[in-house]
């Protein structure tokens, strides 16, 4: 393949130049009101992501030609890569995750801005201004200190490859999902402070993004998964999440977009919370690109940091004008974002949602304040201090719990107003079933009071949202005298808004579910030789012996574990390889998983004897973790199928004359 | 019933104590501590040779019948007060612990202020509301009220996502 990577760096310049040109005609258009400028800028923004697009196009294909004259490429890929590999290295180093960062953002712009044609000039082109600027910063980094293109004097024969730790398939989509994500909630942004300019602060802007939110939440939720799964199985220390920086830079947003999601949903139906969905959208852009800060600014230590580079105070300034320039604007518009509704009843879906906003942004508070938690002990203290898992839990995981408790109370509540004796009614059963979960669990001797209650609120939260479908089925059923499972499709598809929510909620409640797994996790190491064995739980471990391989990449030396539960005999195969490139050791890890535990295997040292250094764990109900993931991306779907003309019905208070008490 | 259903969650949490194994300890310890040897990673989670002795270390002690308290101390003589994974637990470093709580609380307070003031003044608009709609129904002949409800069913049961009766 022939390398292209002399166009990279003049596609960028001539990006450069049409992105400063499109943000200078959206401009003329927003403050002049003319179509026409507007429509060029749009343009010159759509000629510019074509240019980015080829200097990407240019860099993948130095990747694959092995041009090592690119520094980039000697830095991040090797000969004996794999062809997979070799293009997710086109995100595993700075320069080129931010160019693959900077080509979706204009993608993204692009895309918006066309499919919104129809929508007020100015509208567009403030909107178009806000991204062009977003854009103009970013192939600035890519034109100045990030330069993916760099050439070196001295070529070398072969790449310095690719850190084995991203040679996983997960890192294959985990990282493209995330940045989906994080670059995705720059169009609602855009849209929101594209409203705040002209001052057109109706649902307009809400409608536009809601779609783009949903598609950029779901890829960050996904992504964010994944990550965990890649933690799971690369990093071999048994588990999938360590509140590391690098994953509290993409948790924030996603605590904070989701808190967003709920609370548009008042604006929709009831013309409130204007001014907390801005501040909202404002504050995940910004925490977003507050984490590509963190990620690559060097200022945090993290497993997968980029090395500390030269652009953190680059961000800096970047993140100050957006955080002033939105407050700014909301804080000019305070006004006209006042709404004239009130809550009916403190007994209502509206509270219900404002909780729910209190939860998500108390958590996002709690992960930023550990976060930079060492920035700002060792600037006031001068020691340099971290914070890990134990501080996280222990503030994150009530609040955590306390949401799994709204996110079952919700669909009990009513919209506007319920009536005490009807909520009565309705949480019975899922009280019912949140104690019996708790005794049984009890029975089966879990003592910690943390599972009890979280196994308890799965149990009322699950019966609470299952409830919901049942009573939306039975009514089809009645209806149009269907069966239970075509009711229950009609149901969902009839209203896709409201079930495809209720079904990420139940992933949602898996997902906790296999986290409460977490308190029961069993650990063992040994040094064993062969023939030795081990024990972990109800398992006992045999090493039965060393095989030793070898592939372009790396050694292999894999050890195979015959795995008892005293019925079966299950042989795993965890390794131990050294990749020749890098002289660097990776663990593979050996996992039989079922729905009730996995048995997690990693080797952790070989001996040239063949003793093997063995860590073994039994992890309960992580299984239940992918599941309910599995379920949210179903949800989801739902969500993200909607027909897109259909809009909430939203009956303001002074159009509905009959009276307001609302019973179930 | 009730008091054997009592009884049943009475012992169905009755605490079962054990002594831990000096490797759980070692476990739990080290996933309390920042590793030396890997920057960002707690001693549980880091993969270096130099982790694995210092766990075993640990267990050593635990084995020796040292409690959680005199290892975290001769860890803290060792390597320094930044090897604990979460901020001191007294002095200054509390307010690093109770700030996301106060922040919690804070927030629903206010919410739960605002919320208030909101349905307080909602509450007279819907009396009146609630007045207006009765002498309108009063108003209403038995046919317009028949399809009122008629409407208000259908409205409804678009709501539910379900076609109305009597439509295509």
């Amino acid at each position: 393949m022939t390398s292209l990577g002399g166009l990279g760096r003049p596609s960028l310049i001539a990006a450069g130049v049409l992105m400063l040109l499109a943000v200078g005609l959206s401009l003329w258009g927003a403050l002049r009101h003319r179509p026409g400028p507007t429509e060029a800028g749009r343009r010159a923004l759509t000629a510019a992501a074509a240019f980015v697009a080829l200097a990407t196009v240019a860099l993948v294909s130095a990747l694959f030609a092995h041009d090592f004259s690119l520094d980039y490429v000697a830095s991040y890929s090797s000969r004996s890569l794999s062809r997979g590999y070799t293009l997710a290295a086109l995100w595993g180093g700075m320069e080129g995750s931010l160019l693959f960062w900077t080509l979706l953002l204009c993608a993204f712009a692009a895309l918006a801005l066309r499919t919104t044609r129809t929508q007020p000039t100015a509208l567009r082109a403030w909107t178009a201004v806000v991204l062009g600027g977003i854009a103009s910063f970013f192939l600035l980094l890519l034109l100045a200190p990030a330069n993916p293109f760099r050439m070196l004097t001295d070529v070398p024969a072969d790449g310095t490859g690719l850190n084995p730790l991203l040679q996983s398939p997960g890192m294959m989509i985990h990282p493209p999902l995330l940045y989906t994500g994080l670059v995705g909630f720059s169009i609602p942004f855009a849209f929101g402070m594209a409203a705040l300019a002209t001052k057109d602060l109706e649902e307009t802007w809400l409608k536009q993004t809601r779609r783009w939110t949903l598609f950029a939440w779901s890829a960050l939720s996904i992504g964010i998964v994944l990550g965990g799964a890649w933690a799971y199985t690369e990093l071999g220390w048994g588990g999938y999440w360590a509140w590391d920086a690098v994953e509290n830079a993409s948790f924030m947003p996603w605590l904070t977009s989701t808190a967003y999601l709920h609370s548009v949903v008042i604006q929709e139906k009831r013309k409130m919370f204007k001014v907390w969905n801005l501040s909202l959208i404002l504050m995940t852009y910004v925490l977003a690109v507050f984490g590509t800060f963190l990620t690559r600014s060097g200022i945090l230590s993290s497993i997968h940091t980029f090395t500390e580079g030269p652009i953190g105070k680059w961000f800096l300034p970047f993140l100050a004008l957006m955080l002033i320039g939105g407050l700014g604007l909301i804080g000019a518009r305070l006004d006209a974002l006042k709404s004239r509704n009130r809550f009916d009843s403190l007994l209502s879906r509206e509270s219900a949602f404002l909780a729910n906003n209190v939860l998500f942004l108390a958590a996002a508070f709690a992960v930023l304040w550990g976060t930079i938690y060492p920035i700002l002990a060792e600037a006031i203290s001068g020691v340099r201090l971290a914070v890990g898992p134990p501080f996280f839990n222990a503030v994150f995981i009530p609040i955590g719990l306390a949401l799994i408790a709204l996110t079952g109370l919700g669909p009990l509540i009513a919209w506007r107003r319920m009536n005490p004796r009807s909520f009565a009614r309705m949480i019975r059963l899922p009280l019912v079933m949140g104690t019996v979960a708790a005794v049984v669990s009890a029975a089966f001797g879990v003592r910690s009071a943390g599972a009890l209650t979280a196994f308890a609120l799965c149990a009322f939260t699950a019966t609470a949202v299952i409830a919901e479908f049942v009573r939306g089925s039975r009514v089809h059923r009645s209806r149009e005298n269907l069966g239970w499972l075509p009711a229950l499709g009609h149901t969902i598809v009839r209203n896709r808004r409201r079930y495809g929510g209720y079904i990420v909620h139940l992933g949602v409640v898996l997902i906790v579910l296999g986290f409460t797994g977490s308190a029961f996790k069993i650990e063992r190491s040994a040094h064993l030789a062969e023939g030795e064995t081990m024990a972990v739980g109800d398992y006992t471990l045999r090493y039965e012996e060393l095989v030793r391989g070898e592939t372009d990449e790396k050694f292999i030396f894999q050890a195979n574990i015959a795995a008892s539960d005293g019925d079966e005999v299950t042989l795993l195969e965890p390794q131990r390889n050294l990749h020749k490139v890098q002289q660097q050791f990776q663990s593979e890890v050996a996992i039989s998983t079922s729905p009730i535990e996995d048995l997690y295997v990693v080797v952790t040292a070989v001996d040239p004897d063949g003793a093997a250094s063995i860590r073994a764990f039994v992890n309960p109900l992580t299984w239940w973790i992918w599941a309910g993931a599995a379920v949210m991306a179903m949800g989801m779907t739902v969500l993200l199928s909607e027909p897109a003309t259909r809009t909430a019905p939203a009956p303001s208070p002074a159009a509905v004359r009959r009276p307001a008490v609302v019973t179930r | 019933m009730r008091r054997v259903l009592v009884v049943a969650c009475c012992l169905a949490l009755w605490p079962t104590v054990a002594a831990a194994a000096p490797e759980d300890v070692a476990n739990r310890i080290s996933n309390e501590i920042m590793s030396p040897y890997c920057p960002g990673v707690t001693l549980h989670d880091c993969p270096s040779r130099q982790a694995d002795e210092l766990r075993e270390q640990i267990e050593g002690w635990a084995a020796q019948g040292w409690d959680d308290d005199r290892i975290m101390a001769e860890l803290e003589d060792q390597f320094g007060e930044g090897i604990r994974a979460t901020p001191p637990s007294e002095g200054g470093g509390i307010l690093w612990w109770i700030l996301p709580g106060i922040v919690a609380v804070l927030g629903a307070f206010f919410a739960g202020a605002l919320a208030r003031r909101w349905s307080r003044a909602r509450a007279e608009e819907i009396e009146e509301e609630r007045l207006e709609a009765r002498r309108e129904q009063a108003a209403l002949s038995a046919e317009q009220r028949q399809r009122l409800s008629a409407e208000l069913a259908d409205h409804e049961a678009r709501m539910m996502g379900v076609q109305p009766k009597g439509r295509a």
